[in-house]
């Protein structure tokens, strides 16, 4: 089943784009840098390029392996179980993050007596029926509705020019390098270091030898969007509302003249977050699959999802609490996955390949 | 408990399959040789059948005793007296009879007294029958187990005619018939290839109804054709009256909305299809043939398209894109808005809206789905209604129904312009009219409970589960997702003519090798350089002239 399925690779750049752009639609990246947020996230961008250097080292050197299988070869049966677990726990950790803040961004700009529940439990059922289909599907519809996504940011980005200000990006490191070094780590955790979960996509790959080139195109072509998504923001909002501002995005689009895009940001973030969570969860459900053993992964679709919706609900009390944890505590809980234990993964696999050789 | 009705569907199927197995092979049963034996059968099996008629006749000096059989207005009484009676009565044909030996006389038949076009013996009593009920008619020799079957079918008939579903301004107007035989001309005299292929099979344990499958051969996909055979072979059903049964029994995916099998009824559009590496299913009795496999893409094309300049078609495929988005979610976009998105309106806009909806006591919701209903009951009234009441519909649906109901309050002006501008865009998509009504209100009901995410949520679902759709095993979005760069070019821009290099790479079969489809390239290349010689040749000309 897991085997069976095969995705191109004009769909898998598609996934991937989508699921770097995610929720990043709702919360600029690198915002807390202020006016030098564009400086922090060029250097998340380069940072995020040499992730993904890493993770297709790590994937070429197992070819047409998952992540999981990887982990067991090396690290041992037991510690690399345990490791996959924490993986497998880490991508359903990240689905329930990105239901949060698609549920509070709903909340908080336009559907006030929502019932957050509801709206996450309806984003849920449709992620659930995407992967009940399976990963071909999904990367089928994303080859109709993803462009639609670019289409939006340039129209976005065009429409704002009246009321950008080119002083609002002086003056250049203000506060030293340190902040702007802060954020471009920020940058490179979310959403760049999230890639680690196409480890557990590769394979599905029709194409093996492509997969070098498409992941680096794909993650340039989003850090492009991203950074005219970041440069937008700065030069509408002005570097002291965009690091108050929760969703910069929503409040940026009200400063069109005449109309507001508002629900197109949404639709924009429903898009990514669509692919994103659908990601998440199929590496989730894959990593159970393959971890217990077993053959088909989809009876493990609904109960992820229900898991990842609860999750979402119940971790954090509000969306201050949801701010608080992604700015200031996130990466330190994420670099173990994105960075340490894949520089692990690489050193063993060279080690292992020299003492093969010799 | 889907699984359980799986597992119930399966054992049916195992049981008519083995019931069928049962009953196949059909035991041959022999002519009788004698006559009264021949007649005492032919009564018993046409008892009661006052249609039926066996007309028995002495032939030659030797006094053979000839019956022949035949269904009343099955055959042509002209043709029968011609071409049947009249050579076997005459005494000076039947003169040279050969004595005794009957396979001798079978022979001088069919050689030299019968002039008919199409003759063939058989020596089986039940197909025998069958022939009959075609509407051949069938000579039994006394003393012989071989009959003759003569081919002389003639009944009432609908002329070919213009087809009322799909109107033209350009193109030709001919459309089917109820014929099959007149339907598998049609599509003959459109491709003159010895490659179109035309298969008969008998479907119908009770009707006994004759289809067709056609296709060209070495442009349609081999397994696609196969598939087709099989599918059609394990079709086990009693009547098959229009070939909407067929559409039934062999489609992939019998839980959707969407069309899985195409149909029309026009031999121009059916011959294209053949010529693109579809199969055709031509069925007796119905002017509609089915195409498979069935492509969504198909929806939006017209045969006009290829007719006209390749400029206005194009713009007139992104024109019927347009009025599928506006008929799927513009009630669903406005109830959205008046519910969720005010502020995204420009303000002069809402402005007029607020104002023609003050006073009226309904929901945006509720409004849309008033609206909505009494259309689709006007537009099934007007399709079931006999055609001199057709009028009272217009009446009724125009001046009771909108201009009342927003002078009454009821209705604002905007929901019935919505309305309006809806229906009319469903008329531009014939094969998706029937499915839209409900995707509209499925759209219409999301808009209600979540805006303009809802109706996101649901299109991202409803373009997942097309996504998940196949017709005959190509997937229902080609060459949209997945998307095909090389198959864009008759899609929504039709290109012209001569830069349609390739056939559709999803339907096509390889000619040679290896490679999946084929280029013409070569071929347009050599007319390139034709005219290239011939521009020289021209400019040969004019310099001798000067000189």
């Amino acid at each position: 089943m897991i085997r069976d399925t095969r995705i191109s690779g004009y769909q898998l750049s598609l996934l991937m784009m989508s699921f770097i752009f995610g929720s990043s639609a709702i919360v600029a990246p690198a915002a807390t840098a202020g006016q030098d947020a564009w400086l922090a996230f060029i250097l998340g961008w380069l940072g995020g390029l040499l992730l993904m250097w890493l993770y297709v080292t790590i994937y070429l050197d197992n070819p047409s392996r998952t992540l999981i299988e990887i982990l067991r070869i090396c690290f041992g049966k037991y510690l690399g179980s345990v490791l996959a677990l924490l993986y497998i726990a880490y991508f359903l950790h990240l689905a329930s993050f990105v239901f949060r803040d698609y549920g509070e961004y709903l909340t908080l700009t336009t559907y006030t007596l929502t019932p957050i529940a509801f709206t996450i439990g309806c984003f849920a059922l449709l992620v659930a029926y995407c992967l009940k289909k399976g990963l071909e599907v999904t990367g089928r519809a994303a080859e109709i509705l993803i462009p639609y996504l670019f289409i939006v940011a340039i129209i976005v980005f065009l429409t704002l020019i009246p009321e950008y200000e080119l002083k609002n990006l002086t003056p250049i490191l203000e506060n030293g390098f340190a902040p702007v070094a802060d954020s471009s780590l920020r940058v490179l955790t979310f959403p760049f270091g999230e890639t680690v979960i196409f480890l557990m996509i590769f394979p599905a790959l029709y194409s093996a030898r492509k997969v070098e080139r498409i992941a680096f195109l794909s993650v340039s072509i989003m850090g492009f969007t991203l950074l005219s998504i970041t440069v937008r923001e700065v030069l509408s909002l002005g570097p002291d509302l965009l690091i108050r501002l929760v969703f910069p995005p929503s409040i940026s689009t009200e400063l069109t003249p005449k109309i507001q895009f508002d629900p197109l940001i949404a639709v924009n973030l429903l898009l990514g977050g669509w692919i994103k969570i659908t990601v998440c969860l199929y590496a989730a459900v894959v990593g159970i699959t393959q971890l217990l053993g077993l053959d088909d992964y989809r009876h493990f679709v609904l109960p992820a999802a229900i898991l990842a919706v609860g999750l979402s609900l119940w971790t954090f009390n509000n969306i201050f609490e949801l701010m608080h944890i992604s700015q200031k505590l996130y990466y330190y809980y994420v670099i173990p996955f994105q960075v340490i234990i894949p520089v692990f993964i690489l050193v063993i696999t060279k080690l292992k390949k020299v003492f093969k050789a010799k | 408990m889907f699984s359980r009705l799986k597992k119930k569907f399966k054992y049916w199927q195992l049981m008519s399959k083995a019931n069928q197995e049962k009953n196949s092979p059909p035991r041959k049963e022999k002519i009788p040789e004698s006559t009264s034996e021949l007649k005492e059968k032919l009564r018993q099996v046409f008892a009661e059948c006052d249609d039926f008629r066996l007309r028995e006749i002495i032939v030659g000096e030797k006094k053979f005793k000839l019956n022949i059989a035949f269904v009343d207005n099955l055959i042509s009484r002209q043709a029968f007296n011609d071409n049947l009676l009249k050579p076997l009565m005459d005494p000076h044909l039947t003169a040279l009879l050969p004595a005794d030996n009957q396979d001798k006389i079978i022979a001088y038949l069919k050689e030299n007294i019968l002039n008919l076009a199409e003759i063939k013996e058989q020596t089986d009593f039940k197909e025998s029958v069958q022939n009959i009920l075609n509407g051949e008619s069938v000579i039994y020799i006394e003393g012989s187990s071989t009959a003759l079957v003569a081919s002389i079918k003639g009944w009432e008939a609908r002329t070919v005619q213009e087809p009322q579903t799909e109107t033209v301004v350009r193109g030709p107007r001919e459309g089917f018939v109820e014929d099959l035989g007149v339907n598998c001309a049609l599509i003959r005299r459109k491709i003159r290839n010895p490659n179109l292929k035309m298969e008969l099979r008998k479907i119908g344990q009770k009707t006994g109804t004759n289809i067709c499958l056609c296709y060209l051969k070495g442009i349609a996909d081999e397994e696609l054709i196969n598939e087709v055979k099989k599918r059609i072979s394990q079709i086990n059903i009693d009547a098959v009256l229009e070939s909407g049964y067929l559409e039934e029994m062999i489609e992939d995916n019998p839980f959707t909305f969407f069309p899985l099998i195409g149909n029309s009824e026009k031999p121009d559009i059916v011959a294209g299809k053949i010529l693109e590496g579809r199969v055709a299913i031509v069925c007796d009795g119905t002017p509609f043939a089915l195409t498979v496999p069935y492509l969504f893409l198909e929806t939006l094309q017209a045969s006009e398209d290829y007719y006209t300049r390749s400029i206005t078609s194009s713009i007139l495929r992104i024109l019927r894109l347009v009025s599928l988005f506006i008929s799927l979610l513009l009630p669903g976009l406005y109830v959205a808005f008046l519910n969720f998105h005010q502020a995204a309106l420009p303000l002069n806009f809402l402005l007029t809206i607020a104002a023609s909806r003050e006073g009226v006591p309904f929901s945006p919701f509720t409004e849309a789905l008033f609206m909505g209903l009494t259309f689709e009951i006007l537009q099934e009234a007007g399709i079931r209604m006999p055609r001199p009441i057709g009028q009272a519909i217009s009446i009724v649906g125009a001046l009771v129904i909108g201009e009342a109901s927003v002078r009454a309050g009821l209705v604002s002006d905007p929901m019935v312009i919505v309305t309006a501008i809806t229906a009319i865009s469903t008329f531009i998509l014939p094969p998706l009219q029937r499915m839209l009504p409900y995707f509209r209100l499925i759209f219409i009901i999301l808009a209600n409970i979540l805006g303009l995410l809802g109706m996101v949520l649901g299109l991202i679902a409803i373009i997942t589960h097309m996504c998940a759709l196949r017709s005959f095993g190509v997937p229902y979005l080609t060459p949209f997702a997945p998307s095909s760069p090389l198959d864009m070019k008759d899609t929504l821009f039709r290109f012209p003519h001569w830069l349609m290099f390739t056939r559709p790479r999803a339907l096509t079969w390889q000619e040679t090798g290896r490679a999946k489809y084929r280029i013409d390239l070569a071929s347009s290349i050599k007319n390139k350089t034709n005219l290239e010689n011939r521009k020289k040749m021209k400019n040969d000309l004019a310099k001798n002239r000067e000189g």
